[in-house]
């Protein structure tokens, strides 16, 4: 290697020329499109004022996030969803795959299809029909009336704990199937000679299931459970169309209160550039803590 | 190879700027010599009429502009003017847009120089006196007063008579006779007698500037919430709404018309932009009356008048300025026969003082029963209290949305002011 250096250098660094040329048109849209902006982003969450009034303020955005109500409320709703929804979702979204997985099931393609649907539909226009389907006298509302479960209409939308349940409801509508086709993918790179085995062994269906599925899909089960949790800390379209964060603030989200501090209120982009980087710090830390408790070891 | 990469490189860059140079001129001169101004608005059936008409008045006139209307929903508005603004560019926005009144304090105080002064164009004591308050900043008038938002009574005749009423009983009434009514409404017929979104507190606005008061002091930037005496009626009188039971939610706009479109509700109090939805429902045409607003019954100053949701049209200060300026002043800035028109073809009463009286507003409607609602509505705009809405309506209105559910559900009234007010105070810095 040593001696052939000198060589090399020219060819080598015509090669290095050559990469360099090709991925700076990429690193420079990142740098503009990506990181220019982060960096903006963060320099105004130091700033305070409206609009384009904008002067130094320090550390008082950050400080201001411990005493704002309406902060700590859409902090707290967020991780309701998340502890709810993000299990829910993952636990259904293994179960339906497993089944889906089944070598026996006829029409697999037709169901695949129906649960993964949901997920390529448009947020906004999900989220209209789910307020209609949930109104006071909406569908469902008049299917359980008429099935005698409820003797008068649930307060889906307007009651602060039913417009809660309709978002997680809402959103495991959405989600479950993009999910799904994750561990779907997983399942079929397990060998079917594990199961083969296992069943020798006399193993039933669910001792196969928690000892062998679940196990060898744990990498995929944290990739979906992270970005489930990254997804759901950003949750914006479907409180915006659904219920705007009410009532009274009930279901609001962070990304959400980022959008009223902008533009429903007076403009304080500032403060609200702060409460973007507070997702980022959460992200960070929820990732770091999932990874831990069910990172592979390397 | 490398001649390749290096020309693959160029022609993405130039892609680059060419992606931030081509956005939208907002207007100036077009090839043929022509002006061309681009106006912002939203509800078609509202605005975007007025607007119209305004066009052709202004064109006939001077066939050297085109007035070019653009519809946005008014958070979109709101939004696009915001981020272009903040940029400090003004290519892409509009030379012409309308602003909610509660916002424009917001618009001009957090963007001072992006607005034309319109004081040398219109005469402020020409308009409603307080529609002047939100569009004026710094003894300057930015704003060209425009809807009104006077609010009224609308009320359903044939649900009233059922219960054994008449109009006159509900007209100059206060909110305690509103409910009293309401509940022998819904013994009789089963109805609601308004229906309430409890996300939005227009009728609290409605309620507190009918005294006179507003979340904000005089200054528009204090919180006024704790020892507000007109704000505590207010919620006071809206929790016994609940109370007596009159009420049907509706969780948004479209659920808001549905009510009182499908004959669920037998009155709605808001603003006079609701008359095109109202009379959208034909087959209910002379079952609806107008009658003013109720007042709150233990404050002296509350009056039988009000606005609700009122806006104003603003010049940006870009190329076109002088054209836009022209072409508002000419229009809704002092043309009574735009107004005349305006109320006939599309039943908006403005707020300019010349156009309140006339041939359109002797006209009676027959929807509403032979009544002359127009006149009627153009009366109450002379008596609605002047407040200033200051710079934080919205945020206000959200920590008052969540105390208010509080109040609703058992929480003291004054300990629900004053931790609103504590809020307030904290988040309005």
């Amino acid at each position: 290697m040593k001696t052939a250096a000198p060589k090399m250098t020219t060819t080598r660094l015509k090669a290095g020329m050559t990469g360099w040329l090709f991925i700076s048109i990429a690193v420079i849209m990142i740098a503009a499109f990506y990181f220019y902006p982060m960096i903006q982003a963060l320099i105004l969450s130091f700033k305070t004022g409206t609009g384009s009034n904008l002067t130094f303020n320090g550390i008082d955005n950050y400080k201001r996030l411990f005493t704002d109500k309406m902060f700590i409320t859409a902090v707290k709703n967020t991780f309701i969803y998340l502890i709810f929804q993000v299990p829910l979702m993952v636990i259904l979204a293994l179960f339906i795959s497993v089944l889906l997985n089944d070598k026996n099931l006829k029409f697999k393609g037709f169901f695949r299809t129906a649960i993964f649907l949901p997920c390529i539909t448009s947020l906004v226009a999900y989220s209209v029909v789910f307020k209609y389907l949930f109104s006071a006298d909406g569908l469902v509302n008049s299917l359980l009336l008429n099935l005698h479960v409820i003797g008068t209409p649930i307060q889906w939308i307007t009651d602060p704990f039913w417009a809660k349940v309709t978002i997680i409801i809402a959103i495991t509508w959405r989600w479950t199937g993009y999910n799904m086709i994750f561990y779907l993918s997983g399942l079929q790179n397990i060998d079917s000679s594990i199961y083969e085995a296992a069943r020798i062994d006399g193993a039933s269906p669910i001792r196969q299931f928690f000892n062998i599925t679940v196990p060898l899909l744990k990498p995929i089960i944290l990739f979906t459970s992270i970005t489930s949790t990254i997804g759901t800390l950003q949750l914006f379209d479907e409180i915006m169309n659904i219920t705007k964060g009410g009532p009274g603030n009930a279901t609001s989200s962070i990304s959400q209160y980022i959008y009223n501090l902008s533009f429903k209120y007076s403009s304080d982009f500032g403060y609200a550039a702060t409460v973007s980087y507070s997702i980022v710090i959460m992200i960070i830390i929820l990732s770091i803590i999932q990874f831990k408790v069910a990172g592979e070891k390397k | 190879m490398k001649k390749m990469t290096f020309l693959l490189l160029i022609a993405s860059l130039i892609l680059l700027s060419a992606c931030s140079s081509n956005s939208e001129k907002a207007a100036t001169t077009t090839d043929s010599g022509k002006k061309e101004i681009t106006v912002w608005a939203w509800d078609p059936n509202f605005n975007i009429a007025a607007l119209k008409l305004a066009k052709d008045r202004y064109v006939a006139k001077h066939p050297d502009v085109n007035v070019n209307i653009v519809e946005y929903a008014q958070n979109d508005i709101v939004q696009k003017m915001n981020a272009g603004l903040n940029s400090g560019s003004t290519k892409g926005l509009p030379n012409v847009v309308l602003i909610e009144d509660y916002r424009a304090q917001n618009f001009l105080q957090a963007y001072p120089d992006s607005f034309h002064d319109m004081s040398s164009s219109i005469k402020a004591s020409d308009f409603a006196d307080y529609k002047i308050g939100p569009t004026s900043y710094n003894g300057k008038q930015y704003g060209v007063p425009f809807d009104s938002g006077v609010m009224g009574l609308y009320v359903r005749t044939d649900y009233l008579e059922q219960a054994g009423y008449k109009v006159a009983d509900l007209t100059n009434i206060d909110w305690d006779k509103f409910i009293e009514i309401g509940k022998a409404v819904k013994q009789k017929t089963g109805k609601d007698m308004l229906t309430q979104d409890p996300n939005d507190l227009g009728l609290i606005r409605g309620m507190i500037q009918s005294a006179g008061s507003w979340y904000l002091k005089e200054d528009g930037k204090t919180p006024n919430l704790a020892g507000n005496t007109a704000l505590k009626e207010a919620l006071l009188t809206y929790k016994s709404l609940f109370d007596a039971n009159i009420v049907k939610m509706n969780a948004d706009w479209s659920q808001f018309l549905a009510a009182f479109n499908s004959g669920a509700v037998a009155s709605v109090p808001t603003g006079n932009w609701i008359t095109p939805s109202i009379k959208a429902e034909a087959s209910q045409s002379g079952k609806w009356a107008v009658v003013p607003f109720p007042k709150l019954k233990n404050v002296p100053e509350s009056v039988n008048a009000s606005s609700l949701g009122g806006s104003s049209w603003y010049v940006l200060n870009s190329d076109g300025q002088d054209t836009a300026a022209d072409f508002l002043k000419e229009t809704f800035g002092s043309d009574p026969e735009l107004y005349q028109d305006m109320l006939s073809k599309i039943g908006i009463v403005g707020s300019l003082n010349a156009a309140s009286s006339g041939k359109a507003y002797d006209e009676a409607d027959p929807y509403f029963g032979g009544d002359k609602v127009f006149k009627k509505f153009a009366e109450w705009t002379k008596q609605v209290p002047k407040v200033n809405y200051g710079l934080h309506t919205y945020a206000i209105e959200d920590i008052m949305t969540v105390e208010i559910q509080n109040y609703l559900n058992g929480k003291d009234v004054d300990a629900v002011l004053k931790d609103a007010q504590g809020q307030a105070e904290a988040q309005l810095k």
